[in-house]
């Protein structure tokens, strides 16, 4: 025990910092609420169109994927081939993780007929940014159980800060003014935000030879993806959409994901160095998305793969 | 273990605990074996080099103490090539093999000697250099020698300050392992509310900062010289925040079991000259150079050209301190010239002053002083932050045109940014300009200063980053 002389001083630390918490546990609760409230009430931007995936999506196809699924896979084109409702569920710069994540989610609500899930190169590889960006999921952890062991993987005291009414909303101030606005209220209704101009410049070259070592929880995730969707009886398709590069050897991510998808015998389309789009920098916005008319042509050819697939008949295109 | 981690808040509370509950005569060793799992946090196999320059120390102290005339000197040597062997095996065995080879390859030679395989050692310029502080001082007569190895390798390895300062001096810290801290709630709330607003600066403001700069500084062939420009005005507010930061928790925490560390930062980003700016930035390096460095070559007590020369030393030698790198060894060289050219323009400098009356409206003037210190010292961080010495010279013609807009990534980083420096700056401006006026974190009134302080820490949750990396001066 603290010694008998400082007993006073310390009751007195005791008290003051208790009181300290309990305006601090008042202040959080309140400001935290507040937060809660303006999040879930927003009508755009990026925040709005994870609450609708994760809340509000019903639709029969959902495609899954980072900046290459909002940008490259045109829920329009889906629609009219497929004679679905789709909705395209992807969130920029986010990996497995977050796909995964609304995918639990949606389960949780409703089966939907078909699944897309785009891959990127390098998806599987280490990365600890990967983790941190978990954290878009974090003001889903109170209302979403079903979510929580991926928000978990976050970091080891995840659990701890959670306590904090405030921390889920750590840097959302100034999205969840803008989503309060409704300047761009319903600008991308269905998740597919367009990207309107032309690479410039000399291609990069990309070295995939070299070795670089793979996450194993992140491709454990991956197969988790695909049991979920076999046990829900979901047709699930994984696509690796175009990129314009000069590369040397391929991608270990792209080609473990294969191999895992061919052991759970799901489709891949890999178009990742399609001769096709690789020959046409017009079609590209950037070297790793299609630009609004690359993706015109890729998503009809997706679409229309995919239809065929699902039928049971054969490939008449590309 | 950082700072910045949950890891620390849980052994900070638990060694805190624990060191009040036991008898003051065991303090030392509590702290000793604590230091020791926080360095081993890092890598554990490292605790042997510091624990061979301890045991050399320990006994160097005790014979400079014991020997007479020349032999004192000797065995000061003799410590002295140890930590600076040290040094440069960890630290500078590469760079030197580096730059040895692209010598001989200039004579179409190869190199045969091998590189190291080797991480730096985490802190070691930092107690490395606060080791070498005890020996100097038992040499100089100015501190016993001490014979508890245990309090002598506590003083080394003290984990507040053990990886990036403060460097303490043994007339300061020693003594107080030997005094009883008894519990002192004032004190603690003290040390708190200075770990509080060090948490804020590394949090709220360095590391969000952290992510602009790096986005910039590292991708500098795709910068323009906008975002170069406001990269490198961000990354002065991102290190001072960062480094006194850390300070600040550091004596904090050493506050709260009754510990007073030496200050390190007085609002440098108030510096109305590049020399009053070594006067605030890390005063327990500049003073330490001061001491042990500048002062025995003769200071400013010398020939104009051998100051001059002095001063250039010290510098380039604190430069080099800081990395294995010719851009840290032209920082510090540009630091150095700005002190000798201050110096050789002094006199015309005065006039200019007298002519525009500068003494009558002193505030006035105030503004464009501080503003020009600061453009300066972060000019010279340009060659500090760069990755290599052709990135800096990139850095800097991009930025001389003035070009392009500024980058924004449309995840309102600048905003937040701008947000945190604001913050900084009202309250260092409060702080060194109306000191004595109306406060709010020492208000007299509990419940206003306890607001205040709940404040701050919502504005961490709120605005901190809390995956961001590790302290800047770790790596020194």
């Amino acid at each position: 025990m603290i010694k008998k002389n400082s007993n006073n001083s310390f009751k007195t630390f005791v008290s003051k910092l208790l009181v300290f918490f309990i305006i601090f546990f008042f202040v959080d609760l309140l400001i935290g609420n507040l937060l809660k409230k303006f999040y879930f009430q927003q009508e755009s931007g990026m925040n709005y169109l994870t609450t609708f995936s994760i809340e509000k999506t019903t639709t029969d196809v959902v495609i899954f994927g980072s900046s290459r699924a909002t940008n490259i896979f045109n829920t329009k084109i889906f629609e009219v081939n497929l004679n679905m409702p789709t909705y395209n569920a992807g969130r920029d710069g986010e990996p497995i993780f977050y796909h995964y994540a609304i995918l639990k989610a949606i389960l949780n609500r409703y089966k939907p007929k078909i699944i897309v899930l785009s891959m990127d190169e390098a998806d599987f590889s280490k990365n600890s940014d990967d983790y941190d960006r978990i954290s878009v999921l974090l003001p889903y952890y109170k209302s979403h159980p079903e979510i929580r062991p991926i928000i978990t993987l976050k970091r080891p005291f995840e659990k701890l800060k959670l306590l904090s009414n405030i921390y889920p909303y750590n840097s959302l101030m100034l999205s969840i003014i803008g989503g309060n606005n409704s300047f761009n209220k319903n600008q991308y209704a269905n998740g597919f935000i367009p990207l309107r101009y032309t690479i410039s410049g000399p291609l990069q070259t990309y070295d995939y030879s070299k070795e670089i070592e793979l996450d194993s929880t992140k491709i454990n995730i991956y197969k988790s993806f695909i049991q979920d969707c076999i046990n829900a009886n979901i047709s699930l398709y994984i696509i690796c959409s175009p990129y314009i590069i000069n590369s040397i050897g391929k991608d270990l991510s792209i080609i473990k994901a294969i191999a895992i998808a061919k052991e759970y015998n799901i489709d891949f389309f890999d178009y990742s160095r399609d001769t096709f789009y690789t020959t046409k920098p017009e079609l590209f916005a950037d070297y790793r998305h299609l630009n609004e008319k690359g993706v015109e042509i890729f998503s009809n050819t997706v679409a229309e793969k995919i239809k065929y697939k699902t039928l049971g008949l054969k490939r008449v295109n590309r | 273990m950082l700072f910045n981690s949950f890891y620390f808040l849980f052994f900070f509370i638990v060694v805190t605990v624990l060191y009040y509950t036991i008898s003051y005569t065991k303090r030392w060793l509590l702290l000793l074996l604590s230091s020791c799992y926080f360095y081993m946090a890092f890598v554990p196999l490292y605790i042997f080099i510091l624990g061979f320059t301890i045991v050399v120390d320990y006994v160097a102290g005790i014979y400079i103490e014991k020997a007479q005339g020349k032999r004192r000197k000797y065995f000061l040597v003799v410590s002295l090539i140890a930590n600076i062997g040290i040094l440069c095996i960890f630290k500078y065995y590469n760079f030197i093999n580096d730059n040895f080879s692209f010598l001989l390859h200039g004579f179409g030679l190869s190199n045969p000697i091998p590189y190291l395989q080797i991480l730096l050692p985490i802190g070691l310029s930092f107690h490395t250099f606060q080791a070498m502080s005890y020996t100097i001082e038992v040499y100089r007569g100015n501190q016993k020698a001490e014979r508890h190895f245990g309090i002598y390798s506590l003083y080394v390895m003290f984990y507040p300050q053990l990886v990036a300062g403060p460097i303490e001096r043994p007339q300061n810290l020693l003594k107080q392992f030997r005094q009883e801290h008894k519990f002192d709630s004032e004190r603690v709330f003290e040390g708190l509310k200075i770990m509080v607003w060090g948490f804020f600066k590394k949090l709220v403001i360095a590391d969000r900062l952290g992510i602009y700069v790096n986005g910039a500084y590292n991708n500098v062939e795709q910068q323009n010289g906008m975002t170069l420009l406001l990269a490198t005005i961000f990354f002065s507010f991102q290190i001072y925040c960062d480094f006194s930061g850390y300070s600040d928790i550091a004596i904090g925490t050493a506050r709260v079991m009754g510990f007073d560390l030496m200050t390190n930062f007085k609002r440098p980003i108030f510096a109305k000259s590049t020399g009053n700016f070594w006067k605030r930035w890390h005063i327990s390096l500049s003073t330490w150079f001061k001491d042990y460095l500048y002062f025995p070559m003769g200071g400013s007590k010398v020939s104009v050209p051998r100051w001059y020369f002095n001063l250039m030393v010290v510098f380039l030698i604190s430069g080099l301190w800081h990395g294995a790198n010719w851009t840290y060894i032209i920082w510090g060289g540009i630091n150095g010239f700005y002190l000798v050219f201050a110096i050789v323009t002094q006199k015309y400098r005065d006039k200019f002053n007298a002519f525009i009356h500068i003494d009558k409206f002193p505030r006035f003037f105030l503004f464009p002083q501080v503003l020009i210190t600061f453009l300066l010292i972060s000019f010279s961080r340009i060659f500090f932050r760069a990755r290599t010495v052709e990135d800096a010279l990139k850095i800097i013609k991009k930025i001389l045109t003035f070009k392009g807009s500024v980058f924004n990534d449309g995840t309102g980083i600048i905003l937040y940014s701008c947000f945190g420096i604001a913050f900084l700056v009202a309250v260092e401006f409060k702080r060194e300009y109306y000191k004595g006026s109306f406060t709010l974190s020492n208000h007299p009134n509990f419940w206003v200063r306890n607001s205040y302080y709940s404040f701050l820490v919502i504005l961490i949750l709120l605005f901190g980053v809390f995956d961001g990396g590790q302290f800047i001066y770790f790596q020194f």
